[in-house]
C-alpha cells in the first residue's frame, strides 16, 4: 500500500483535531526542511561563490569561475573516466550474470533453488564493511589490492541485491498464466519470453541497472579499501578534496556536478519503482 | 437511555458532499437503520456521531449536549466497526476490558463486568482466546461485547455483518435485536442490505447521495415509499415512463384512473400488486420467463410496447413461457419529479386493461 | 508432441539449464561472502604450529585486552545506539505524521525525508563538513544574529551522529512506514471509541502492534553503523575511532591483517542478533512478495 492509499484510509481519528495536527505537521516540515536542506543549499551555495569570506552571510561575489578550473583540472578527468568505465563494467557484468538469474529463479524449477535463492540473503547478513576487509585480506594474499578488477569484483557482491532480488520479484509479478496463454496460441517459449515477459518486467530491470549504476558509481568504501591509492574514482578524488584542498569551491562544484545526474538517474528509477520498492531494494 | 438529534449536518471531502443537510432524530432505546447504497453517506453519519469524521456544518447532540466537536473517546457512544477491529495483540479478556481499564476501575469490577458483557453476547468462558482463533461470528460478538461493556448510551452499528455468510448474519441481527431489546439500548444501524433493515429496525432512514430519502417505519417504507428512489430501493418494483392526460396514467400500455394534472410522471407496481390473467391468441402481454421459487412464481412479461414488468403469482397457477396475459393492478403509486403524488385510497378497487 | 510431454521435458532441461544460470552469482555468494567470513572465523581462532593448526583464542585474547580497540568498539556501540534511539523516534514522529494526517504538508515531509535516499554520502560528508565545520554555515548564522559560536560537532562523537542520522532516515522511515501499515484504521478507532487518547492509542494500540518493525528498523540501522566507513572516518574524530575505520586502518597502515580479522569477526558476533531479525524479516516480505 502507497502511503497515500494509507493516509486515505487513516483519515480516521484525526478529524477532532484538525489544527493541532497540522502545527505538528509545520514543525515536523520545519525542522526536516532545516535538517535536510541546510547542507544541501550552502554547497550549491559555495558552487558559485567566488569569494566568501567569514562571517558574511552572503558571498561577496558570485560567479563560475571555479567550474572553468574544475571542468579543467586533469584529476578530474581522470576520475571521472575511472568511476565511469568501473560503474559500466560492473554494470554490464552484473546484467549479464544477475538478469539469467533472476529468471531462473523466477520460473524454473531446479534443485536447491529455494536454498540457493535464499543464499544471497547472506548480503544482508554482514555489516559490509567487516565482510569487505575479509575479502580484503584475502585479496592482499593474491595482489588484487590496488587493482581495477579486484575492486570489479568487490563491487559484483554489492549489486547483487538490486540485480537479483528486484528482477527476481518482477519475473514472479508476471501472471503465469499470461505466457501459457501466449503458449496456447503458438509462440514458442522465446517467443514468450520476448514478447509477454520482457516488456512487463523491463521497467523493473531499467530501475535495477539505473540503481547498480549510480550506486557503483559513488561507491567510496571498496573503492578507498581495495582500489586506493591506484585505482582513482570519483569519490576517492572527493576525498582528497575533503582532505587536504584548501579551495572550498572545487569541492563544491564537483559535489553539484556529481549530484545532479544521479538525482535524475535516480528520480528514473523512483519511476520505475516506488518508494516502498525501492527501499526494499536498498534494503528497508 | 438517550435520544441523539441530528440537526442540518453535512460534510465534505474536497468537493463532493458525502452527507447534504441531514436532520433526524432518534428517541429513547430506538434501533435506527441507515439504509441506502454504497457511497449514499450513511457510514460518514455514522462516523460523525461516533466523533471520528468531523463535521463540515451542523450538529449532533445527544440527550440535548453538543458533542460536535468531542472527540471520539470522550463520547457516550459505543461503534462496532465492518472488520470487528479486534486488538490482535490481546486476547479476548483484554480486548474487552481495554475501555475499563483506561477509566482505572478495580480489577473485580473489571473482571465480573467483562465476563458480564461476554454472557451477553453468549461466548462465556472464551476469555482467554486469541482473537485470531474465534470464527468470523465469533469475532464480531467480541466487538459487540467490548462495546456493550462502556455500557453506552448509543450504540452504533456499521455494517457489523457484512463480511459474514448469509446464515449467519441472520442469526446474529436477531440476537442483536434481542440484546437491543433486552438492554434498552439506543442504537444506529448501518447497512446497505434491506432485508437487515426490514428485519430489525424500529424505524429504516433512507439515504441517497448524502440526502435523507425517507424516515419511516419499516412497514410504511415498503407500502408507502415517499420517493421514485425508495421505491426502486426498498424491495422489488417495476417502475414505468408514462404520462397523464384527463385522469388517465398510461404507462406500459396500462391505464389507471387517477386525480392529477396532466404530464409526464412515473408508476410504480409491486410484483405483487399486478393480477394476470389468461388470454388466448395474440391479444395482452407476452410471458416471457417463469422462474418458480416454491413460495410463489416470479413471472416476467413484455407488453406489446415492448415494456417489461415483473410480477408475482401463486405457485401453481400453472404460468409458462410463451403464454398471453393481460395485466390488472389494484395497487400503486405515481411520481412526479421523483416524489410520491398520488397513492389510490385503500379499498378502492382500480382497474386496467393491458394492451 | 503432446503439451504434457512437452511440458516434462522442458522440465528436465530446466533443472540442469536453470542450475547452469544460477552458478555465476551464486559462486560470487559463496566465494566472496561466505568463503572469505568463513576462513576469517577460522583463521583468527587457530595458530599454525609445527605440529599442524591449532585452537587458539590469542586474536581474540589480544583485541579484548588492548585498551584502544575496546574503545573504538565502545565509541561504534555508543554510536549505533545514540543513532537508532534517535532514528527510532525520529522516524517514528514523522510516520505517525504520514500516516494520520490529511494535511497537504505530507508530501512535502515525505519527499524531504526521502530525499537523502538520492544523495551520495560521500557528497554528504562533504556538504556537511561546510555547513558544521569551522567557520561553516552555523557558525555564521550564530555569529550574525550575535550569538557566541557554539562547540563544532565536527571530528567529535557527534560528527558521524549526525551524518549517519541523516544518511539512514529515509530507509528507516520507510520501515516504520511500512510496519504502520499493518495497523489497521478501525483498530486504533476502535480503541478511540473506548476511550483512549493519543498517547494511550500509541503506547497500548500502535506500540505492541509495531514492535517487531521497530526491532528490524533498530537491527538496520545497528548493522548499518557497525559498517559505516565513509562518514565516521570524514566526520569523526580520530581517536577514538569507529570501528569502520579502525578496521581499514588496521590492515592497511598497520598491516595487521589478522587484528583486522578479529576486529571484523567481533562486529560480526555483536551484529549477529540484529543480523538475524533483519534477514529475516527481509526474508519473510520476499516470501510474501513472491507468494
Amino acid at each position: 500500500m502507497s502511503v497515500r492509499e494509507l493516509r486515505q484510509a487513516g483519515l480516521a481519528g484525526i478529524g477532532s483535531s484538525r489544527i493541532r495536527a497540522n502545527w505538528a505537521g509545520i514543525a515536523i516540515a520545519a525542522l526536516l526542511s532545516l535538517f535536510i536542506l541546510t547542507p544541501l543549499v550552502n554547497v550549491a551555495i559555495w558552487a558559485f561563490t567566488e569569494v566568501w569570506r567569514y562571517p558574511a552571510v552572503i558571498p561577496q561575489k558570485f560567479g563560475f569561475r571555479f567550474w572553468a578550473d574544475v571542468l579543467s583540472r586533469g584529476d578530474v578527468h581522470l576520475a571521472m573516466t575511472t568511476s565511469l568505465s568501473l560503474a559500466a563494467i560492473v554494470t554490464a557484468l552484473s546484467a549479464l550474470i544477475c538478469l539469467p538469474a533472476s529468471y531462473a529463479f523466477a520460473r524454473l524449477n531446479f534443485p536447491g533453488r529455494n536454498l540457493f535463492f535464499m543464499s544471497f540473503l547472506t548480503v544482508y547478513a554482514f555489516p559490509k564493511f567487516g565482510l569487505y576487509i575479509t575479502i580484503a585480506t584475502i585479496f592482499l594474499g593474491l595482489g588484487l589490492i590496488g587493482n581495477f578488477w579486484g575492486v570489479v569484483l568487490i563491487q559484483l557482491v554489492s549489486t547483487l541485491m538490486f540485480m537479483v532480488w528486484i528482477p527476481v520479484s518482477a519475473f514472479q509479478n508476471v501472471d503465469r498464466r499470461q505466457e501459457e496463454a501466449a503458449r496456447d496460441v503458438g509462440a514458442s517459449q522465446l517467443r514468450v519470453f520476448w514478447s509477454i515477459t520482457l516488456p512487463q518486467v523491463l521497467p523493473a530491470i531499467s530501475a535495477a541497472v539505473l540503481l547498480t549504476f549510480v550506486n557503483t558509481f559513488y561507491e567510496t568504501e571498496v573503492a578507498w579499501l581495495i582500489g586506493a591509492p591506484e585505482v582513482r574514482t570519483v569519490p576517492l578524488l572527493m576525498v582528497r578534496f575533503i582532505n587536504s584542498e584548501l579551495v572550498v569551491q572545487y569541492g563544491a562544484v564537483l559535489s553539484l556536478l556529481l549530484w545532479v545526474p544521479s538525482f535524475i538517474l535516480l528520480m528514473l528509477v523512483r519511476r520505475f519503482l516506488g518508494a516502498q520498492a525501492l527501499g526494499r531494494a536498498l534494503g528497508a | 437511555m438517550a435520544t441523539l438529534e441530528i440537526k442540518k449536518l453535512s460534510r465534505l471531502f474536497g468537493d463532493t458532499r458525502a452527507v447534504d443537510d441531514l436532520s433526524l432524530t432518534i428517541g429513547d432505546g430506538e434501533l435506527v437503520c441507515l439504509l441506502g447504497p454504497s457511497g449514499s453517506g450513511k457510514s460518514t453519519v455514522l462516523r460523525m456521531i461516533g466523533g471520528f469524521e468531523e463535521p463540515t456544518a451542523g450538529s449532533i447532540l445527544i440527550d440535548g449536549q453538543d458533542v460536535t466537536r468531542v472527540p471520539p473517546e470522550r463520547r457516550p457512544t459505543g461503534m462496532v466497526f465492518q472488520s470487528h477491529a479486534l486488538w490482535a495483540h490481546m486476547d479476548v479478556f483484554a480486548n474487552v476490558a481495554f475501555g475499563l481499564k483506561l477509566r482505572r476501575l478495580p480489577k473485580d469490577e473489571i473482571h465480573q463486568r467483562v465476563n458480564a458483557s461476554l454472557a451477553t453476547v453468549g461466548l462465556e468462558g472464551f476469555g482467554a482466546r486469541k482473537t485470531t482463533q474465534l470464527s468470523g461470528g465469533q469475532q464480531q460478538r467480541v466487538a459487540l461485547a467490548r462495546s456493550l461493556v462502556l455500557e453506552p448510551k448509543i450504540l452504533l452499528l456499521d455494517e457489523p455483518f457484512a463480511s459474514l455468510d448469509q446464515h449467519l448474519r441472520e442469526r446474529l441481527r436477531e440476537e442483536v435485536r434481542e440484546i437491543q431489546r433486552r438492554v434498552g439500548i439506543t442504537m444506529v444501524f448501518v447497512t446497505h442490505g434491506q432485508d437487515e433493515a426490514l428485519a430489525i429496525a424500529d424505524r429504516i432512514a433512507v439515504m441517497r447521495d448524502g440526502r435523507l430519502e425517507q424516515l419511516s417505519r419499516p412497514d410504511r417504507l415498503y407500502r408507502q415509499p415517499q420517493t421514485e428512489f425508495v421505491a426502486g430501493f426498498v424491495g422489488q418494483m417495476n417502475l414505468l415512463r408514462g404520462a397523464v392526460r384527463s385522469n388517465v396514467m398510461t404507462a406500459a400500455g396500462i391505464d389507471l384512473p387517477v386525480t392529477l394534472a396532466d404530464g409526464l410522471a412515473t408508476l410504480a407496481l409491486r410484483p405483487e400488486d399486478i393480477a394476470l390473467e389468461r388470454r388466448s391468441g395474440d391479444r395482452g402481454a407476452e410471458v416471457t420467463r417463469v422462474t418458480d421459487f416454491g413460495t410463489h412464481l416470479s413471472i416476467e412479461v413484455k407488453t406489446r410496447c415492448e415494456h417489461r414488468l415483473k410480477i408475482m403469482a401463486q405457485p401453481g397457477t400453472g404460468w409458462s413461457t410463451g403464454m398471453r396475459a393481460e395485466l390488472s393492478a389494484h395497487n400503486f403509486a405515481i411520481y412526479r419529479d421523483g416524489k410520491l403524488c398520488f397513492m389510490p385510497q385503500p379499498g378502492s378497487a382500480q382497474s386496467s386493461v393491458a394492451a | 508432441m503432446s503439451r504434457a510431454e512437452a511440458t516434462r521435458q522442458d522440465a528436465k532441461g530446466g533443472r540442469l539449464f536453470g542450475l547452469l544460470l544460477i552458478a555465476a552469482p551464486v559462486s560470487l555468494v559463496l566465494l566472496l561472502i561466505i568463503w572469505p567470513v568463513a576462513l576469517s572465523v577460522f583463521d583468527t581462532l587457530t595458530v599454525e604450529t609445527p605440529s599442524g593448526v591449532a585452537l587458539s583464542l590469542d586474536a581474540y585474547r589480544f583485541f579484548f585486552s588492548d585498551g584502544f580497540s575496546l574503545r573504538n568498539l565502545w565509541m561504534t556501540i555508543q554510536v549505533a545506539a545514540i543513532c537508532t534511539v534517535l532514528l527510532l523516534i525520529i522516524s517514528l514522529t514523522i510516520a505517525l505524521y504520514l500516516r494520520f494526517s490529511t494535511s497537504r504538508l505530507t508530501g512535502y515531509i515525505q519527499a524531504l525525508a526521502l530525499f537523502p535516499l538520492f544523495v551520495p554520502s560521500i557528497l554528504l560528508a562533504y556538504a556537511l563538513i561546510r555547513t558544521l565545520g569551522p567557520n561553516g554555515t552555523v557558525d555564521i548564522l550564530l555569529n550574525a544574529v550575535g550569538l557566541p559560536k557554539l562547540a563544532s560537532p565536527y571530528l567529535t562523537i557527534w560528527g558521524p551522529i549526525i551524518g549517519l542520522v541523516w544518511d539512514n532516515l529515509p530507509l528507516t522511515l520507510l520501515i516504520v512506514l511500512a510496519g504502520l501499515g499493518n495497523v489497521s484504521s478501525a483498530s486504533i478507532d476502535a480503541a478511540r471509541d473506548v476511550g483512549a487518547n493519543r498517547a494511550q492509542v500509541l503506547r497500548y494500540i500502535i506500540l505492541p502492534r509495531i514492535r517487531s518493525t521497530l526491532l528490524v528498523a533498530a537491527s538496520f540501522v545497528v548493522l548499518g553503523l557497525f559498517s559505516a566507513f565513509t562518514l565516521p572516518y570524514l566526520l569523526g574524530p580520530a581517536v577514538p575511532e569507529m570501528m569502520g575505520p579502525f578496521m581499514r586502518r588496521t590492515i592497511i597502515d598497520v598491516d595487521d591483517p589478522l587484528q583486522a580479522r578479529t576486529q571484523a569477526v567481533v562486529s560480526f558476533m555483536i551484529c549477529a542478533a540484529f543480523a538475524y531479525f533483519y534477514v529475516r524479516s527481509i526474508a519473510r516480505t520476499r516470501r510474501e512478495q513472491s507468494s
